[in-house]
């Protein structure tokens, strides 16, 4: 069999998974569900009711994968595209602070020692590495989407890119449903095709609503069944009583596990009730 | 769409509608003097004329079962994928598609029946969930009976399975017009072996951008890879392994996509659904051409 451009046997690619780094969530529960944190190269999309923390979550990753590589980091930029609106920069300052104070806590001898730590360790810095795109409309969203590749071009050290949410735009205005399945399949394989090119992590955020069949209750994604084979993996973020859960749904080589998360001052952490002993950054 | 084209007859004729037929019957065309010293040619043109025995000696001795590892579904398919067929699997969002294939490859890499190509669309193809798959098959022997250490055979196993990511329907194309130009030429990899099984997870996801709409081209394309890929699996005696998604039929109730016309394309189509949070998945079989349709199964996903 000839040789294909851009082949690779799965031994090749075995040893280049084992050697990527993934980005934390900041809660240990859910870095082991996820097997260590988000991956890069995958597009994650993470569901949830209003108010269970997907803005958070989506906020927390934008500032960890900042982390840089000698805290057990991927020392990357972010991406953020806001269609809700929901980007509050306060609150990003505030993780941003809760981020380098755990890993101060983490590792005191080393900060010391690294030159350059002192500077980098700035809530302003973690802020200034954000890439921020507001879009307000559907047509904006297919731009910056296809404007992505140029842009990743340009800045290659951009590790993950959040959307929030993906679908919303999509969800009022759209009259037409054939149209709406073909566009937004097609922005799928771009992120696709985004995410293995630049070596980065795609995580949408998306609504949820519950659905009662055959007696139990059923987490469904907002687009239906056209949007929900759009991604690699999927999280889905749910309440349980008064605490915070996380199941993965979907993924390719892990289990379906649920753990559970706390959203605090700092950003997404353990649960209380987690066997984690503290928070950890890394 | 040059692919298009060429998937249909062969180079360079492609504009007589009917393909030679016309060459045939017109006894005093002087091109037919040519064709007729030229047997082998004409034979290529229109194919080999088989009867029924060459065709069943064909089927017993050449046209083999790749098992996908996965007990429920090789029994609802009379033992695998079979060669020479296009089989699709369908169903819902994380029942188990990807795994089968995953499983297939994995099944095909430890029992080193050939090379495995998988085309992947969602970035789905994970090395360490093949690599966790070959380990918990307890046939890691290799065949020929030498002891090779663990690391050795299961590089072996892995450097069988291929995968290459394909983002969009005109990728696809090149990718399949490359892989039949290198088995035309019979490039054979250093390994020694030749590539048995194709998988495509998912071609949905490549055609959803296109088909539908008022304009034809989506449709068309569509068949047209069909015809690429049981082009392949007819003449290099691959099975080829395909996913497909399902939508929304009205109702609340859900049927496999990529519409009508696709139906008629794959030899076996499957519907797999899992119970939400177990690793028990259940098969049906839509369409098979040679067993009874209708027929469930149930199989485990072992984790």
């Amino acid at each position: 069999m000839g040789e294909q451009s851009g082949a690779q046997n799965a031994w090749d690619m075995l040893s280049d998974e084992q050697s990527q780094k993934h980005t934390t969530t900041g809660s240990g529960d859910l870095n082991d569900i996820l097997g260590g944190g988000i991956h890069c190269k995958e597009v994650t999309e993470i569901g949830g009711v209003p108010g269970v923390g997907k803005t958070q979550l989506g906020i927390q990753l934008a500032i960890n994968v900042q982390i840089p590589v000698e805290y057990g980091g991927l020392g990357g930029k972010a991406v953020y595209i806001d269609t809700e609106g929901s980007f509050m920069v306060e609150r990003v300052y505030q993780i941003a602070e809760g981020c380098i104070r755990d890993i101060l806590e983490h590792f005191p001898q080393s900060h010391e020692k690294s030159s350059s730590g002192q500077k980098q360790l700035q809530p302003e810095h973690f802020l200034a590495d954000i890439y921020y795109f507001r879009i307000c409309s559907y047509t904006e969203q297919i731009a910056v989407i296809n404007y992505l590749e140029k842009f990743l071009g340009e800045h290659k050290d951009v590790r993950i890119v959040v959307i929030d949410s993906v679908t919303f735009h999509f969800r009022q205005d759209f009259e037409d449903l054939a149209l709406r399945t073909r566009v937004l399949s097609g922005l799928s394989l771009k992120l696709m095709k985004i995410a293995k090119t630049y070596n980065l992590a795609v995580v949408l955020l998306n609504q949820v609503t519950t659905k009662f069949t055959e007696g139990s209750f059923q987490l469904t994604l907002a687009l239906g069944d056209s949007w929900s084979h759009s991604c690699t993996n999927r999280v889905i973020l749910y309440w349980n009583g008064n605490e915070r859960y996380a199941c993965l749904d979907k993924s390719p080589s892990l289990p379906v596990a649920s753990a559970p998360y706390a959203v605090t001052g700092k950003g997404i952490r353990d649960a209380v009730s987690s066997n984690h002993k503290r928070a950890r950054v890394t | 769409m040059a692919a298009a084209g060429g998937g249909g007859g062969g180079g360079g004729r492609a504009t007589t509608s009917g393909c030679g037929l016309k060459r045939r019957y017109s006894p005093h065309d002087k091109e037919e003097e040519t064709m007729n010293q030229d047997q082998s040619s004409k034979e290529d043109w229109c194919g080999r004329l088989w009867n029924g025995m060459d065709l069943l000696k064909d089927v017993t001795e050449n046209k083999h079962v790749l098992p996908t590892g996965l007990e429920g579904i090789d029994t609802l398919l009379g033992g695998g994928l079979r060669q020479g067929q296009l089989t699709e699997v369908t169903g819902p969002s994380s029942s188990g598609k990807t795994q089968v294939c995953l499983h297939s490859a994995s099944h095909v890499a430890v029992k080193h029946m050939g090379v495995v190509m998988y085309l992947d669309t969602s970035n789905s193809f994970s090395p360490s969930r093949i690599a966790t798959i070959i380990d918990g098959t307890n046939d890691l022997s290799d065949q020929r009976g030498f002891d090779l250490p663990h690391k050795e055979r299961l590089k072996t196993m892995m450097r069988s399975i291929v995968c290459k990511s394909v983002f969009d329907i005109f990728g696809m194309f090149e990718v399949l017009h490359q892989l039949e130009v290198s088995l035309l030429n019979d490039k054979v990899k250093s390994g020694g072996r030749k590539i048995c099984l194709l998988i495509v997870d998912s071609i949905s996801s490549l055609l959803a951008p296109i088909i539908g709409g008022k304009y034809p081209q989506g449709r068309s394309m569509m068949i047209s890879v069909a015809m690429i890929l049981k082009k392949l699996a007819y003449k290099h005696n691959l099975s080829v392994l395909v996913t497909n998604h399902m939508v929304s039929a009205g109702n609340g109730a859900v049927k496999p996509a990529l519409g009508e016309s696709w139906k008629a394309v794959p030899h076996v189509r499957l519907v797999i659904s899992r119970v939400h949070g177990s690793n028990i998945c259940t098969a049906t079989v839509l369409k098979h051409t040679l067993l009874a349709s209708g027929r469930t199964a149930k199989f485990v996903v072992p984790s």
